[in-house]
């Protein structure tokens, strides 16, 4: 069934959160995802092959994603690979998910300015 | 590159072709080329800890495809005496029609016959006292975004270069359709059959050549349908 509530995708897992995140910055293929969630991550997160194309297959069928039908540039193009883009709805359920991290934040900070006064 | 790795690359090629047919129809061969893309830098960075990682990920994601699939066909299985089925004639008189420049049909009917994806709809009718019938459209149940295109994989003319169509099941008695293009909708529409399966409701809005558009059919089962051999 399709959600076209982004509403309904929250709280993002965290494999799709680290995915939209990477393709913020313009359509990104399998490989590309895989370094970049590991280099933004220090190393922490490393999305192993499966459970990459695992999650990709389901973020296309929730519409969070689509394959790409444009290719880069010949000279930097890898024809073997299969490039993926953010949808409006993607997009969308990310900026709700970073609200609701960055409200998590604030809460959590606020609570510990409590503290550290009383 | 030492014999080992290229013994773990061959075996991670044929485990990951061993994937469900429904999840490399939406991954292609991504999943075992970045196998074997990455494999070389595993055992270079993590050794054996890394390989066992690697294929634990592939044996731990292999069941669960598999899982994932069987259920979606038990739901579809499970699902008989499909509702949409058949030919349904629009009761006009309890039918909205909102399309800039193009005129009401007199009659219009509508015939739903299932497929492997989902169904294949065909209208046709009579506009200005003439017959005519629209383009075969495809509906996939899938939730898959597919390009617009005609049956025979041609562009249609005034849809945009890119556009993707799209198709869900929501429940036994209602289809979910779109179609958009860069994120921008196109189209989107439901397809509703009442409980006592006869009556259709289908809504359509979105943009059109000549503007937006919405239209609100009502239509009624045909019964025997005239497309089924009787007797």
């Amino acid at each position: 069934m399709l959600k076209k509530n982004p509403d309904a995708f929250l709280p993002l897992k965290s494999n799709w959160f680290h995915i939209l995140l990477c393709l913020v910055e313009g359509e990104q293929h399998g490989w590309g995802i895989m370094q970049n969630v590991l280099a933004r991550s220090d190393g922490k997160v490393r999305l192993w092959p499966a459970t990459l194309y695992g999650s990709l297959k389901r973020l296309i069928e929730a519409g969070l994603i689509v394959e790409s039908g444009d290719r880069p540039a010949p000279e930097f193009d890898d024809a073997r690979r299969r490039y993926y883009k953010l949808t409006t709805l993607g997009r969308r359920v990310l900026d709700l998910e970073s609200q609701r991290l960055k409200d998590l934040v604030r809460l959590l900070d606020a609570r510990r300015r409590q503290e550290a006064r009383t | 590159m030492s014999s080992w790795v290229t013994v773990c690359r061959r075996l991670y090629r044929r485990v990951a072709r061993t994937f469900p047919s429904e999840f490399r129809a939406v991954c292609g061969d991504g999943l075992e080329q970045l196998g074997e893309d990455v494999l070389p830098l595993v055992w270079q960075q993590q050794g054996t800890t890394g390989m066992i990682r690697l294929f634990a990920d592939l044996a731990m994601r292999l069941p669960y495809e598999y899982l994932s699939t069987w259920i979606s066909t038990a739901k579809e299985l499970t699902m008989t005496d499909d509702v949409f089925e058949g030919t349904w004639t629009a009761k006009s008189e309890a039918s909205q029609w909102d399309v800039r420049d193009n005129p009401k049909p007199q009659q219009a009917c509508m015939r739903f016959e299932a497929t492997q994806t989902g169904y294949l709809v065909v209208a046709y009718g009579i506009v200005d006292g003439k017959a005519v019938a629209e383009r075969p459209q495809a509906i996939s149940t899938d939730g898959r975004r597919r390009p617009l295109l005609d049956l025979n994989g041609r562009p249609i003319p005034g849809v945009p270069p890119g556009a993707v169509a799209f198709g869900s099941r929501s429940d036994s008695q209602t289809l979910e359709i779109g179609a958009e293009v860069d994120g921008k909708v196109l189209s989107a529409g439901t397809y509703k059959v009442s409980a006592d399966g006869k009556t259709l409701t289908a809504t359509n809005e979105g943009v059109g050549l000549k503007g937006p558009y919405k239209v609100v059919w009502v239509f009624e089962r045909v019964v025997p349908d005239p497309y089924v051999p009787q007797g």
